[in-house]
């Protein structure tokens, strides 16, 4: 586990100082023991830089290999010219690829902690921070003027790794491509720093790459991630005192949304404005709910007995049905495409008047002719000799093809002969002739003939 | 004037597909069973009754379409309700509609007793689940979505059917 937490570039600093070869191609591969050997000698040697550089000490773990390891990465570097900063790292496995996130912190020299200093940006720091607390914004954009302005000798592959690893942060994804970017950087760049160990880091690189796979399930992981990467996302609402973790954020966020649901619906459910309080709103809704179903089940059993009737006509009831519709939007002038249909439906010229005339005589709230003579001539053409169905003709279905604007227009005449107050056998005429172009009742006349030249 | 609006966003648009599936359905309901002998015993009354409930609510999951969650979950009763009620009530007293209703809401209670234990805590959340049709399934955030949806379409179903019925009635 330890072991495949490290990442390279620890090796490099644990490495680094003692090796005196950077050359990638003349790394060779070298024994744990080795290794281990010269991570103590270079952590001591760092220790002695850290106290000559008025830090305080850090903190020295002997046990590489048996779970906790503490790193210390110390060094001069001038942070606006002001501070010197010591970083001292205490990494245990768990925390190894929140470490790879961080990564740019652990580079000596640099000696600069991003995270958890507060303070650390501008005075000294002088006693060790422990690497437990979060990484708070601020500090992190820091990071960069302090990488800037970094003027030390340990320079270039580590600002390199520390760029590289800020990348990283951005996007995890690309885990294994800075990595290697970081490699080589990091051969080319740190002559000083030494050797490094070709075999040993790709061995380190992979394992770190699915340790951090792995381990970045885990939600105190994933927590202290999020935190990381919060400055990169503009979106983040916390104001002033709100929680500012991933968790709250996206139950604030859930929350906003369900208000929002509860307004329009609000709006919707009559009487629900009235009310405060989710709870009763709740209630509300659930009510109105309930009641368009119960309308709906009573209005079933209606029509249940209306259609189980025996001479019962569907007909008329398709028409009328698209009549509303047409004039909801526009009055009499307006023919959705089911007027087709309608009057593809319809054979019957009584049933037609009776039908345009429902379609005012419904109390609609979109409708706005004010018309009082259908009701009566609907009920003096509610005939029953008009309830046969005569079957379809070929001339209806023609009608059928013809233009909707025809029928428009059709419709148009016959409300203005509605308004005008025709007789209604007349109008039957009109309708009968216009639809169904049947002449059955004899009442057919040269009048149905001029509205169609007309048309 | 010459040329109708006809597109499908018109206000008008989901109430007249409604509308047109739903007296089509009705067509077939009445073909179905032939008006001659239906008036005859209750029981086949309240077969009839359900029949045009079913068709009132497939007819508007259908003019809706398969966008919203709710009318997938009707259309999927309805298509499915109709293999399992078969099978399951089919053998005991099929002629009484209130019974077989009667199981549909057990079984959706079952359903129901699995989730909300661990979402919604107020129980007004749980009641509206019961009432919008997949509505078990859904967390609280698109239960309020489709049960707005739900509730503007059913506002346009019983203006719908009511003015049928007066139209019959009259």
């Amino acid at each position: 586990m330890m072991n495949l937490g490290l990442q390279p570039e620890m090796f490099f600093h644990l490495n680094g100082p003692q090796v005196n070869l950077a050359v990638a191609g003349e790394c060779s591969d070298v024994t744990v023991l080795e290794r281990q050997r010269t991570r103590f000698l270079w952590l001591h040697e760092q220790q002695q830089l850290v106290q000559k550089g008025h830090f305080g000490a850090g903190q020295f773990a002997a046990g590489y290999g048996d779970g906790l390891m503490m790193m210390s990465g110390g060094g001069n570097s001038v942070l606006g010219g002001v501070a010197n900063l010591n970083r001292h790292l205490k990494v245990d496995p768990g925390f190894l690829k929140y470490t790879s996130e961080v990564g740019g912190y652990e580079i000596p020299g640099q000696g600069f902690v991003a995270c958890e200093i507060e303070v650390g940006t501008g005075p000294e720091i002088t006693s060790p921070i422990s690497r437990t607390s979060s990484c708070p914004p601020p500090p992190a954009a820091s990071v960069d003027t302090g990488c800037g302005e970094m003027a030390s000798s340990e320079k270039a592959g580590s600002r390199v790794r520390k760029d590289s690893c800020k990348k990283r942060k951005y996007d995890k994804a690309k885990d294994t491509k800075v990595e290697d970017d970081l490699k080589d950087k990091k051969f080319k760049g740190s002559a000083e720093e030494g050797q490094s160990k070709t075999t040993e880091e790709t061995n380190d690189k992979d394992s770190n790459n699915n340790n951090g796979e792995t381990s970045a399930s885990t939600s105190k992981e994933n927590s202290r991630v999020s935190e990381v990467e919060k400055p990169d996302y503009i979106h983040v609402r916390a104001r002033r005192g709100q929680a500012t973790d991933s968790h709250s954020l996206a139950e604030r966020a859930r929350r906003e949304k369900i208000s929002e649901r509860m307004k329009y619906l609000q709006d919707l459910v009559p009487g629900c404005s009235k009310i405060a309080g989710k709870a009763g709103m709740l209630d509300e809704i659930i009510n109105y709910v309930q009641s368009l179903q119960g309308q709906v089940e009573f209005l079933s059993m209606k029509l249940a007995a209306v259609t189980s009737r025996v001479d019962f006509n569907m007909d008329p009831l398709l028409a009328k049905e698209m009549l509303p519709n047409c004039t909801a939007s526009f009055p009499a002038i307006d023919i959705p495409t089911e007027m087709i249909n309608a009057a593809y439906l319809q054979y019957n010229p009584a049933h037609q008047v009776v039908s345009c005339q429902e379609s005012e005589v419904i109390p609609n709230a979109n409708v706005q002719r004010t018309i009082s003579a259908p009701a009566p001539m609907a009920e003096e053409f509610f005939d029953p000799s008009s309830f046969a169905v005569i079957p379809a003709n070929p001339f209806s279905q023609l009608l059928l093809r013809c233009e909707i604007s025809v029928q428009a227009f059709l419709i148009l005449v016959s409300y203005l002969f509605l308004c005008s107050h025709f007789s209604p056998p007349l109008l039957g005429t009109l309708t009968y002739k216009t639809f169904s172009m049947e002449s059955q009742q004899g009442r057919t006349t040269n009048f149905a003939g001029a509205i169609f030249r007309f048309t | 004037m010459k040329n109708p609006q006809r597109s499908p966003t018109n206000p008008g648009s989901l109430r007249s597909r409604f509308t047109q599936v739903f007296l089509q359905s009705l067509l077939r309901i009445r073909k179905h069973n032939p008006t001659s002998s239906s008036s005859s015993s209750h029981g086949e009354f309240l077969k009839r009754c359900r029949r045009v409930k079913v068709a009132a609510y497939v007819s508007m999951a259908r003019a809706v379409g398969t966008r919203r969650a709710w009318s997938r979950a009707t259309l999927w009763r309805a298509r499915n309700g109709e293999r399992q009620r078969n099978l399951l009530y089919g053998r005991c007293s099929k002629s009484n509609s209130r019974e077989r209703s009667l199981g549909k809401r057990k079984r959706k209670k079952k359903k129901k007793k699995k989730r909300d234990n661990e979402e919604h805590s107020f129980g007004h959340a749980k009641k509206l689940q019961k009432l919008v049709p997949g509505g078990e399934a859904m967390d609280f955030c698109c239960l309020l979505d489709e049960t707005a949806h739900y509730i503007k379409c059913l506002i346009t179903q019983v203006k719908v059917m009511r003015s049928i019925a007066d139209f019959y009635s009259l």
